[in-house]
């Protein structure tokens, strides 16, 4: 037995080992700030409550919106040829939802209640609508990804069951994302006094939500290029350049929406005399939203790995610093207070982040995961001995 | 309909920053002092010596007209009762400190020390006015700076000080216009922003906004919905009705082609 689970372990890849160090670390750090309060272990305070990790939340979320987009992509506007995209992106998405509940959960300052939102509605409040639409949809994400489960262990009857229900489902999912991702934006519309004002804006729900589009597309052509090199499997380059082309048309409706949110309320001066934050803010749109729209635009870039890397890391560098600018840098510093994290605070981060991908990691081990995508020559040569016929796509 | 029957005057010029508030807060709610539901904002010593000045005031929840907290918590842990007064329920909160931020008179603080933290927030002292009494904060202070009485009357108090006493004062009554209006009241020497108080000249609550936005979620989702389920069949059917086309078309070729 124990000669078995050492060879199985063995069998894994390298990098895991370390993975699983950091998450073992991580976690330590999250349970002693469970155990000695938030005061002594955080840099949070009165006039800064939510620190990094309410930012690292909102970026995972947005950076998960791929399984939403990818979803109603392929089930509802039936381009079928993305389908081989979905596996690894609904589980993607479904272990950030998974690390963001868990961040949450060391965050809360009563974390033995975090299932009150369940029993005590306020149906005011941006907070409760995000909580109950990351629960439900995150169960939607756990069916949209059943069937690999199910299919590793063969049994058809239930397999057939779950995929007449997909287009509801997808529906529902697709509905619910869209939903608490805007409700993250509405989060803020409370804190006007506190958001600057060029970020700050009635719009914010549709921003977030708009803004998460590109940000999941981006991130599943950069989860499919850097699974090439950890796990020998990728989408074919037809993929990436759909996906790729469809961005520049989000991020310039999202651009257009936003300066003409500043025009109409009149404050487009702000955009170049705000000193610091009209950096942030400039620096936030070029580098997440300009850039990548050109280069997305080109179509040599969208056929050529290295060039679809390249946009995709600015989308994502763009929407990591949107979240951050909202949660954290735009947020107008009290009695001269900046808030930085503490070492705990990013500790706890690496911990959960490395978890995901541990897990992440083991489960494409372990189930079929990537049956669609194409073994790239790296993993041809490692397994070729057990490449089993490719089964037939699955989902539809 | 809520009625915001009590209301609070605070004086800045008579505030001699004795803190008594702070300890008879404590006392009453038997807590530490590092967790008292009051605390001071004051303006750091001013002028020029000999000609030197400093001022300061208390500050608790100001029980808003139109709280914010109230909408944006989480698990609905603040209320307003029928009487206006914005009352915590520690047994529901999640400790989330949402409140914290859309509080526009940063006014909740937050256990940091605790193991299982909770909001630290001003009810008014419910419990003492259940009793007929006066908050301890405003029975306490010896230079009678925090007075309680009806919502109203403060209001016409504070006005009636400024009137009378032009010279002593700014002409702003802090609190019956800021956020939607509240039920606190704050009459002082100097600009309220050198006292430390948040000032943006917003007359509507944050909540309102808020209101706004969440209401209208539910009607967007369900245009999702609808839309999503009505793009799905339109090009199903669509791509039916072309298969079947191509169909037609392709048959002889395909036949021919097999021959
Ligand atoms: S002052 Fe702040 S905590 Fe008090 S009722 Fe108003 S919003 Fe709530
Ligand atoms: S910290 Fe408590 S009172 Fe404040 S919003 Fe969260 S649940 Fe409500
Ligand atoms: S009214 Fe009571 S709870 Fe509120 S600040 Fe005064 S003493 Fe404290």
């Amino acid at each position: 037995m124990l000669v078995k689970i050492i060879r199985e372990i063995r069998g894994l890849p390298r990098f895991s080992y370390l993975l699983a160090l950091l998450t073992i670390f991580g976690l330590g750090a999250g349970f002693y700030r469970l155990y000695a309060g938030l005061g002594d272990t955080t840099n949070m305070s009165k006039v800064f409550p939510w620190g990094v990790w309410i930012s690292f939340d909102l970026t995972t979320v947005a950076l998960s919106g791929g399984a939403f987009t990818l979803a109603a992509l392929v089930y509802i506007f039936h381009m079928h040829d993305l389908h081989p995209a979905t596996r690894p992106t609904v589980l993607f998405g479904l272990l950030g939802y998974a690390s963001v509940l868990v961040i949450l959960f060391f965050d809360l300052g009563r974390w033995d209640r975090f299932w009150h939102f369940l029993v005590y509605p306020n149906i005011n409040s941006a907070l409760f609508e995000v909580s109950w639409c990351i629960a439900i949809y995150s169960t939607i994400l756990v069916y949209e990804f059943s069937p690999v489960i199910v299919e590793r262990f063969g049994n058809n009857k239930l397999l057939d069951f779950i995929k007449k229900l997909t287009v509801p489902m997808v529906i529902a999912g697709v509905t619910l994302s869209s939903m608490h991702q805007s409700s993250l934006g509405t989060l803020f519309i409370v804190m006007s006094p506190r958001l600057h004002p060029l970020w700050y804006s009635l719009l914010l729900p549709v921003f977030f939500l708009l803004s998460s589009i590109p940000a999941g597309i981006s991130l599943i052509i950069i989860g499919s290029i850097v699974s090439d090199y950890l796990f020998g499997h990728s989408l074919s380059q037809r993929v990436i350049e759909k996906l790729g082309w469809l961005a520049p048309w989000v991020l310039g409706f999202y651009l257009a929406l936003k300066l003409g949110e500043l025009l109409v309320t009149e404050e487009l001066e702000l955009l170049f005399h705000s000193g610091i934050y009209s950096v942030l803010f400039l620096a936030e749109l070029v580098i997440g939203v300009v850039i990548p729209m050109i280069l997305f635009s080109i179509k040599k870039v969208r056929w050529s790995r290295t060039g679809s890397l390249v946009a995709a890391l600015f989308v994502a560098a763009g929407i990591v610093f949107n979240r951050f600018n909202a949660t954290w840098f735009a947020i107008k510093p009290l009695n001269g207070v900046i808030y930085t994290p503490s070492w705990l605070e990013l500790a706890l981060l690496v911990g959960v982040a490395s978890g995901v991908l541990l897990v992440f990691t083991l489960i494409s081990h372990y189930f079929p995961v990537f049956v669609e995508t194409m073994p790239t020559k790296k993993h041809l040569q490692t397994e070729a001995a057990s490449l089993e016929p490719a089964p037939t796509p699955t989902g539809d | 309909m809520t009625e915001h029957k009590y209301g609070f005057l605070i004086d800045a010029s008579c505030c001699i920053d004795c803190r008594a508030c702070l300890v008879a807060c404590s006392v009453e709610n038997n807590v530490p002092m590092k967790n008292t539901r009051i605390w001071i904002h004051d303006t750091g010593v001013m002028g020029e010596y000999p000609n030197l000045s400093r001022y300061s005031a208390p500050f608790h929840c100001m029980h808003c007209v139109d709280p914010s907290c109230v909408s944006a918590c989480t698990v609905g842990a603040l209320q307003q009762s029928r009487e206006g007064i914005v009352i915590y329920d520690q047994d529901r909160c999640i400790g989330c400190r949402y409140c914290m931020y859309a509080c526009p008179f940063e006014v909740p603080n937050f256990e940091w020390q605790e193991r299982l933290a909770l909001i630290i927030k001003c009810d008014l002292c419910t419990a003492r006015l259940d009793e007929g009494g006066q908050p301890a904060c405003a029975a306490t202070c010896p230079t009678r700076a925090i007075q309680f009485g009806r919502r109203d009357e403060m209001l016409n108090l504070a006005y009636k000080r400024i009137q009378e006493n032009p010279q002593r004062y700014v002409a702003h009554v802090y609190g019956e216009h800021e956020n939607g209006g509240t039920s606190t009241f704050y009459i002082s020497p100097v600009p309220f922003e050198q006292l430390g108080f948040p000032v943006t000249g917003q007359t509507e609550s944050p909540a309102h906004f808020n209101r706004l936005v969440t209401h209208g979620t539910p009607t967007v989702a369900a245009g999702v919905a609808i839309g999503m389920a009505g793009i799905y069949l339109a090009i199903k059917r669509q791509a039916a009705d072309n298969a079947a086309a191509a169909a037609e078309h392709a048959r002889p070729e395909h036949k021919a082609e097999e021959e």
